[in-house]
């Protein structure tokens, strides 16, 4: 472990305060300064967040930028933040899409304060789950990044908001339900009295039958937030009801926070359950890849396309995580990277389009592209990266993760990747229906994406083009993590 | 006779005649009564404060005065001054009763102090007679007198039915064991507890504590009495008198030592039921302190979960817990009190617009109805987390998922006043709520607290600790 000389992690969580502070405390009026303020901040997040990805030491490996304060010494919690390959890529991601997400938003006009307090909020406590090595903070920060969307979907969204709002809160939380007596219990049965995942990881600390049992209820839990079908549900109706900043950071990051906290909690802590579970996630993930790709096939709202590709591409995580080996983790890891970035991209190009033609259902748009060439543009290269199209991240994710899946578990790979095929034709479908064929008069007046919004959508493009051009830059990362924690396996 | 432990009791009767005086004057002056109130309530706090580190026994050994005890004067010495602070328009009561309004929150205290120190199993029971009697009084005395006396009538009867069992379990714990101080039931019930009627009579005896907690099926009056009562009155039924209520059942579980199975198992069915019936009632109520009437009873099961697992780190979470209950609560209240200015019953769909109208006393609500709802980072989580973890660690996996499923049906009945609030627009524009700059620091103040004590729990989590250790 290598302290922290300087706390850059805690210095992440400290500006989002910071910028939380200041927004609460600017009048209501003054909207531009608050979106200044707003762009400042997650600013310094995602250039912290680039530093550490950059500077984390690669040939050392292992947990670095650590930072270790006792919290309640009595029951041995203790604010634990560290970098380690598996949550760097998670930090970057994060970044990235906080920065974008309020740019992304920069035309809104309605409640822009609480607007832009509650997205702090939440974001704040997304980079405190991917930091923290303390079973009860990863609670708390998985908590508090889910109750601010209540308020962010029914105040902001669109089609059937409350509905949503409603429906995506208490399934998460329902997933809480879960994952808190498997905290507890795993904390009462080690007689260490500590929340720390560095030491109850050690092997031993539980017995073969606690792992499965504690497993069991992490995988369920977080793999509600992680869109593991049949308990996704809640994903496609949260999105597509939530505004757009919302989305992308919730299908960008949020549902990562689901899968991750299966790695970093569940997998670390029981990996003896981990195996003996993997059938059953492996079943799980291929049905929620064919299954969001067909359902995907019959939708006829631009967000609802996305809600389920969101379902089928996150399914492939889930394939990577259950299939126990160096290369479904790696992949599985690039894939929560990639998918992050490319559906903030979707998200946010679907809001610049809906911002204008205050319409997402497909059969009403049309020929737009000639209209607004950038901003259908965006959108093309997203369905493309969905596509899994080489020299875009996500095709190295889904590679890493087929292959894996292929000599682990044959006939689930090959449905898998038949489905990405459906997945391939109902993007194809939709970006010929929205941006091809006969133009749509109304919409002949609508200006393009002007240089100041179109910034946040070509951060999100050159990121998915880097590291698919470069994808050993994740990669090298996540394997000083992986080969490591495999190694250690008992 | 050593007087010094009893100093807070003494200037809590003190402060109740001070208001039988000001009752007999003949002309009504609320401002004067409000202010007497306050100064003395305050003074109050700083007396159980100063007296927090006193110890022994007096009057026969029939009152234990320990940390224990203390902490929970502190804590109802606070709920009382609290209360006190959202009295500024007491338009729920007759001004002619002003004076006797403050007697009876004054009398009321004093009781619950001599019920949280009561030794011997009478002193607990006239003190919990003379808080209940008070309450009685505090709820008819609305000034809408239907509803007030239908209340209070209400409470009278269930009340009186439950002492009388309780006095029942009472006589058959005395000619099972022969004891009647709790010092010695300390020493004689652990080993006595096979005995069926031990068991029946401690239960039948837990029943009246149970009734002030609310716990089913001792739970019929609340709704009823919440609505019907004064907004304060209600305010002060669900923060004080819960927390005495809290305080001395631990005192009564902690003399079973170890505790015996079959009181272990009755405490848990209560607990799971009044949990889900609590929060299952909740869900459709229209009347915001009806909802919270039911939300308490869904709390009482929560309790309950810490108090059944009859270990000192189990008393210590409930500690903790009540300390959270009564911040948590009262800001509820405290938003209920502000918004409804005519001193009626405030509706849900009262509070549509409120984050325009004071969007701070909106923050206070959404703070306060997340931490009833157990939501990290506030004090309410911490509390439940506590209590869980006790649970846990003798072994109560199922109970703790129950709970949490528990806490999921919660929290849309609690998302439904936040949509009130924050969401829907009033069919007619109302004015902004005008709050003077008092009650602006004390919602300011309660959201800290909530959210620091939920950030940072280690001195309160030691202080509830210490108090626990003294029970044994």
């Amino acid at each position: 472990m290598e302290y922290a000389d300087f706390p850059y992690l805690t210095a992440i969580l400290l500006s989002c305060i910071l910028g939380l502070l200041i927004i609460i405390f600017t009048p209501e009026d003054r909207t531009s300064q608050i979106k200044w303020v707003s762009a400042v901040f997650s600013g310094i997040t995602l250039l912290l967040s680039v530093y550490l990805f950059v500077a984390y030491d690669k040939t050392l490996g292992g947990l670095q930028f650590v930072e270790k304060v006792p919290w309640v010494e009595s029951l041995g919690i203790t604010y634990f933040n560290a970098a380690d390959g598996f949550n760097l890529p998670m930090l970057l991601l994060t970044g990235i899409v906080f920065f974008t997400g309020v740019l992304t938003m920069w035309e809104l006009e309605n409640r822009v304060k609480e607007f832009y307090a509650f997205y702090f909020v939440m974001v704040l406590a997304v980079f405190g789950l991917f930091m923290s090595l303390d079973l009860f903070f990863i609670f708390i920060w998985y908590d508090v990044s889910l109750f601010p969307m209540y308020l962010l979907i029914a105040v902001w969204g669109t089609t059937r908001k409350e509905y949503g709002a409603m429906k995506l809160t208490l399934y998460l939380l329902a997933g809480s339900a879960l994952v808190l007596p498997a905290i507890i219990f795993l904390f009462a049965n080690s007689g260490l009295n500590t929340f720390d995942i560095t030491l109850l990881m050690k092997p031993g600390t539980f017995t073969p039958y606690q792992q499965k049992f504690a497993f069991i209820l992490f995988y369920i839990g977080f793999g509600i937030l992680a869109g593991v079908w049949p308990f996704h549900t809640w994903s496609p109706v949260g999105h597509v009801a939530a505004p757009h900043a919302v989305s992308m950071v919730h299908a960008g990051t949020l549902m990562k926070i689901g899968a991750f906290a299966i790695l970093r909690v569940g997998i670390f802590l029981c990996p003896e359950g981990w195996q003996h579970w993997a059938p059953l996630m492996a079943v799980l993930a291929t049905i929620g890849i064919v299954y969001g790709a067909f359902v995907g096939l019959s939708q006829k709202d631009l967000k609802y396309v996305i809600g389920y590709s969101s379902v089928s591409h996150m399914g492939i995580v889930g394939l990577g995580l259950s299939t126990v080996s160096v290369d479904g983790l790696n992949g599985a890891v690039f894939q929560m990277f990639a998918h992050g970035i490319m559906t903030a991209l979707f998200f946010s190009a679907v809001g610049y389009i809906y911002d204008r033609t205050h319409t997402k259902v497909i059969a009403e748009l049309g020929g737009l592209s000639p209209i607004m060439p950038v901003a259908s543009s965006f959108f093309i290269v997203a369905a493309m990266a969905s596509m899994g199209i080489p020299c875009l991240a996500s095709f190295w994710g889904e590679l890493m993760v087929f292959i894996a899946a292929f000599k682990t578990y044959p006939v689930g790979g090959a449905l898998a990747v038949s489905a990405l095929v459906v997945s391939a034709l109902f993007m194809l479908r939709v970006v010929q229906r929205t941006f091809f064929g006969p133009r749509n008069e109304k919409f002949v007046h609508l200006t393009d994406v002007t240089f100041g919004l179109g910034i946040p959508r070509m951060i999100l493009l050159a990121t998915l083009l880097l590291f698919g051009l470069f994808p050993a830059l994740i990669f090298d990362m996540i394997e000083t993590a992986s080969i490591p924690f495999f190694n250690g396996l008992p | 006779m050593n007087w010094t432990p009893f100093y807070p009791e003494l200037y809590y009767f003190a402060g109740g005649m001070v208001f039988l005086g000001l009752s007999m004057a003949r002309q009504s002056n609320p401002r004067r009564d409000y202010f007497a109130a306050m100064f003395l309530a305050a003074l109050g706090v700083l007396v159980c404060l100063l007296n927090v580190n006193q110890e022994g026994f007096i009057f026969f050994k029939t009152y234990r005065v320990d940390l224990f005890s203390q902490v929970f004067k502190v804590m109802l010495s606070l709920g009382l001054f609290l209360i006190i602070c959202i009295c500024s328009e007491l338009k729920g009561i007759a001004e002619r009763h002003h004076p006797e309004f403050y007697l009876l929150l004054f009398v009321c205290t004093l009781a619950m102090m001599l019920l949280v120190s009561g030794a011997h199993i009478l002193t607990i029971y006239v003190a919990l007679e003379l808080s209940s009697y008070s309450l009685y009084v505090l709820v008819a005395l609305r000034k809408d007198e239907r509803s007030g006396l239908e209340a209070g009538l209400k409470y009278f009867l269930v009340g009186i039915l439950v002492s009388a069992v309780m006095l029942f379990g009472v006589a058959l714990l005395y000619s099972a064991t022969r004891v009647t101080y709790v010092t010695e039931m300390v020493r004689v019930l652990p080993g006595a507890l096979d005995s069926p009627l031990v068991v029946i009579g401690l239960l039948l005896t837990l029943c009246g504590f149970f009734f002030k907690l609310a716990v089913f099926p001792f739970h019929f009056w609340a709704p009823d009495v919440y609505q019907g009562a004064a907004n304060q009155v209600t305010a002060y039924i669900a923060t004080a008198s819960k927390v005495a209520a809290i305080a001395i059942l631990i005192r009564m579980t902690a003399v079973t030592g170890d505790g015996s199975i079959y009181l272990a198992h009755v405490l848990v069915i209560l607990s799971i039921v009044s949990m889900t019936v609590g929060n299952l009632a909740a869900i459709v109520q229209k009347d915001l302190k009806r909802l919270l009437a039911f939300s308490t009873v869904a709390h009482a099961g929560y309790v309950l979960i810490g108090i059944q697992c009859m270990s000192t780190f189990g008393y210590a979470t409930v500690i903790f817990y009540a300390m959270a209950l009564l911040v948590m609560k009262f800001t509820a209240f405290l938003v209920v009190v502000k918004v409804a200015d005519d001193g009626r019953n405030l509706q849900m769909s009262q509070l549509a617009g409120l984050h325009r109208r004071s969007p701070l006393l909106a923050m206070a609500l959404m703070v306060s109805v997340f931490s009833l709802a157990g939501i990290p980072p506030t004090i309410g989580f911490t509390g439940k987390f506590l209590v869980f973890a006790a649970a846990m660690q003798k072994g109560y996996f199922t109970l703790v998922l129950i709970a949490m499923i528990n806490v999921v049906i919660s929290l849309y009945y609690y998302l439904l006043i936040l949509k009130a609030a924050y969401l829907e627009e009033p069919a007619e524009e109302r004015p902004p709520l005008s709050l003077s700059p008092q009650i602006k620091i004390l919602a300011g103040l309660l959201v800290c607290i909530m959210v620091v004590a939920g950030i940072f729990p280690t001195y309160l989590i030691e202080l509830a600790s210490a108090a626990a250790a003294v029970l044994n």
